[in-house]
């Protein structure tokens, strides 16, 4: 089933399902996941389309990219690499870091993307409160101190900052740290804007990680857009335990889509 | 939009599949289409209390204590609605004029509860009785599939290759089993020897299963399921046993179709209850909300095993639709079979008609795959045609039979 992307620099680990020439589909997965992760909704498509499921560069079994590489770099990477794999244009399915790819993919390589499905997708900016504000804006003053004083007096304060209040993706990025911290700190008010591929937006009501409320405001940034809420599920198991509400969603998209 | 149809997904209950039964109506619930359906819980604790409320659907909710219920309404059903309104549940909120009477409407009751008091005909009857639309099998499907003595004698009828057994009742209070009245019943057995497997005749998922390997060990394994049953069966040991379960259902077009077939793995030489659902997880551990995969599907099965040769296949699925058939069943229903893979001789076992996870699994490894989705909206489709089928005109006036003037 796996079987390495060829002529390309960087090699693409992948797996496919479904059915040889019906409709192709390309799954990208969420931050610190692989490509197994999109597997238990892909299966639920796999007597209507060709399915795709990467390892994102840096996860699983597929190389990094350089440093620091912006999602806009991984979807240039991803276009390379469906173009050298004949892919396109094709339905784009992404969860969370995912549905930020999916969305610079609909900006800046529509001849390949036929539509783009987020679940839990991420890339606007959050809503916080007043509170969280605050604590934010004095973490990141002690995060530079501590820096500084590293830089001056040669102590190790940043490393144990980063223990003590790094998130566990920021702890674990490992050499996708600047990619990491790209990805939280961008916004993709304009590249939203800017798709044309029809998008549906699935979000669980329990979400904390990508709350609704990104997907009803990617909801007005994208022209074509169908924003659904799934009661009861959270970021992760819409995946899992969800996958049916999400295949429900997604069949009654596929088919206006068909019809549009 | 039009108005959703409110699909109401009853399980729990006061079985000693309690837990199993949480799993299989959670799940139905999420693979209700979103598009079509809106799904309400209702869970009957083991005391028999009924609830509703949204916080039923996490599975980290379970096993409900005590104390965990405010967020929960307790509801009963109302037997007495009539027969042109909406089926509906009443709750009681306390208000500050007092207690207050809330009406929660719906459409169609699925239920999920296994073993006795809900898969064996009885809730399907009251529901009948109220007039409420419900999804699966019917009472009489569902009541003589209970009884294992019963479902053998109907296959056996209609040339189905079954196990001989002996049928013992629970002796009288004060009253044991001894190897003199037990011993003359075993030669019903058509000469098959010990070893013996000893079953509860009305219940399914493996409880109180018992091996017994002589005469001293067959007392006891009967005494352990009389606790359980007032009838229990006796049947030769089948050796080298391996079992095959198929799931059979209705069709839209009135066909009777077969799902993939599964072998279920398993270490242990008799397949208790422990095996058969908790395998990969400790018992009384926490539930987490994971997926559909988890709980029966990721269970060690195989599925579609290729040691099958073409005529056991065909057994296999013949007898299957044949038992669907002939008791007239509904829903997803699941059939057993015994083999001994030695000999690769085949006898039909039982039949659960709510099995868990409404087999979903063997669905969707089906050579025509259907996924859960469809299930429960096939599900869902054939149970309103059936409750719409099975009365029709009632009135009195419409057969004549008037005795007081009307109008």
């Amino acid at each position: 089933m796996a079987d390495k992307g060829s002529s390309m620099e960087k090699r693409w680990h992948k797996q496919t399902v479904g059915t040889d020439g019906k409709a192709p589909f390309v799954w990208l997965h969420g931050w610190g996941q692989t490509g197994a992760s999109m597997a238990r909704l892909a299966d639920l498509f796999k007597a209507d389309g060709q399915h795709t499921l990467y390892d994102l560069p840096g996860f699983g079994e597929t190389a990094p990219l350089q440093e620091g590489a912006g999602t806009e770099d991984y979807a240039d990477a991803l276009a390379a690499e469906m173009k050298a794999s004949g892919l396109g244009p094709a339905v784009i399915v992404g969860h969370s870091f995912g549905g930020r790819m999916a969305v610079q993919m609909a900006a800046r390589h529509p001849d390949l993307v036929r539509a783009i499905i987020i679940i839990g997708g991420a890339g606007l900016k959050r809503r916080r409160s007043l509170a969280f504000r605050l604590r934010a804006f004095w973490l990141k003053l002690v995060g530079r101190m501590a820096r500084l004083s590293d830089k001056l007096f040669g102590t190790h304060f940043r490393e144990a900052y980063t223990q003590k209040f790094g998130s566990a993706d920021y702890r674990n990025a490992g050499v996708l740290r600047g990619t990491f911290v790209r990805a939280v700190n961008e916004n993709l008010t304009a590249a939203a804007k800017a798709g044309r591929a029809p998008a549906l937006l699935i979000y669980g009501s329990e979400d904390t990680e990508t709350p609704p409320e990104i997907g009803r405001r990617y909801e007005q940034l994208i022209p074509i857009a169908r924003f659904e809420l799934v009661p009861g599920f959270g970021h992760l198991d819409i995946l899992t335990r969800g996958a049916y509400q999400c295949e429900a969603l997604m069949r009654t998209f596929l088919e206006d889509l068909k019809n549009a | 939009m039009a108005d959703k149809q409110v699909i109401a997904v009853i399980f729990g209950g006061r079985s000693v599949e309690h837990d199993v039964s949480v799993l299989s109506g959670l799940q139905f619930l999420e693979a209700l289409d979103p598009g079509r359906f809106e799904g309400l819980p209702i869970y009957v604790d083991p005391l028999g209390q009924w609830w509703t409320g949204a916080a039923l659907k996490k599975r980290s909710r379970y096993p409900l204590e005590g104390s965990e219920t405010k967020d929960l309404s307790q509801v009963m059903l109302d037997l007495a609605a009539p027969a042109t309104g909406r089926p509906q549940l009443i709750a009681f909120q306390k208000g500050l004029m007092g207690e207050k009477r809330v009406s929660l409407p719906f459409d169609l009751m699925v239920p999920a509860i296994h073993g006795s008091n809900g898969e064996d005909g009885t809730l399907q009857g009251m529901l009948d009785f109220a007039g409420i639309p419900y999804a699966g099998c019917r009472t009489l499907g569902s009541a003589a599939t209970m009884n294992k003595v019963f479902t053998k004698a109907v296959a056996r009828t209609h040339g189905i290759k079954v196990l001989p057994e002996v049928t013992f009742k629970r002796p009288p209070k004060g009253k044991f089993l001894d190897a003199d009245t037990v011993a003359p019943a075993l030669k019903a057995m058509e000469g098959m020897d010990f070893p013996y497997i000893v079953k509860p005749a009305n219940l399914g998922s493996s409880v109180g299963v018992g091996k017994a390997d002589d005469m001293d060990g067959l007392i006891a394994a009967l005494m352990t399921a009389f606790r359980l049953d007032s009838d229990v069966i006796v049947e030769p040991f089948v050796s080298n046993l391996t079992e095959y379960n198929i799931a059979v259902r209705r069709g839209a077009d009135g066909t009777t179709l077969t799902s993939a077939i599964e072998r279920p793995k398993r270490d242990a030489e008799l397949l208790d209850f422990k095996n058969k659902y908790l395998a990969g997880g400790e018992p009384g551990g926490p539930k987490l909300d994971t997926g559909p995969s988890e709980g029966m599907a990721s269970l060690n099965r195989v599925l579609n095993p290729d040691e099958l040769t073409d005529a056991q296949e065909s057994f296999i699925r013949g007898s299957a639709s044949k038992i669907f058939d002939e008791l007239a069943l509904a829903g997803s229903v699941r059939v057993d079979f015994l083999c001994n893979s030695e000999t690769g001789a085949l006898w039909f076992n039982e039949v659960n008609t709510i099995p868990g996870s409404f087999a979903y699994f063997l669905w969707e490894a089906a050579k025509e795959p259907v996924s859960f989705l469809k299930l429960t909206s096939a599900m869902v489709d054939e149970g309103f045609r059936l409750s719409a089928n099975r009365l029709g005109q009632t009135d009195a006036g419409s057969s004549g039979a008037t005795i007081f003037r009307r109008g």
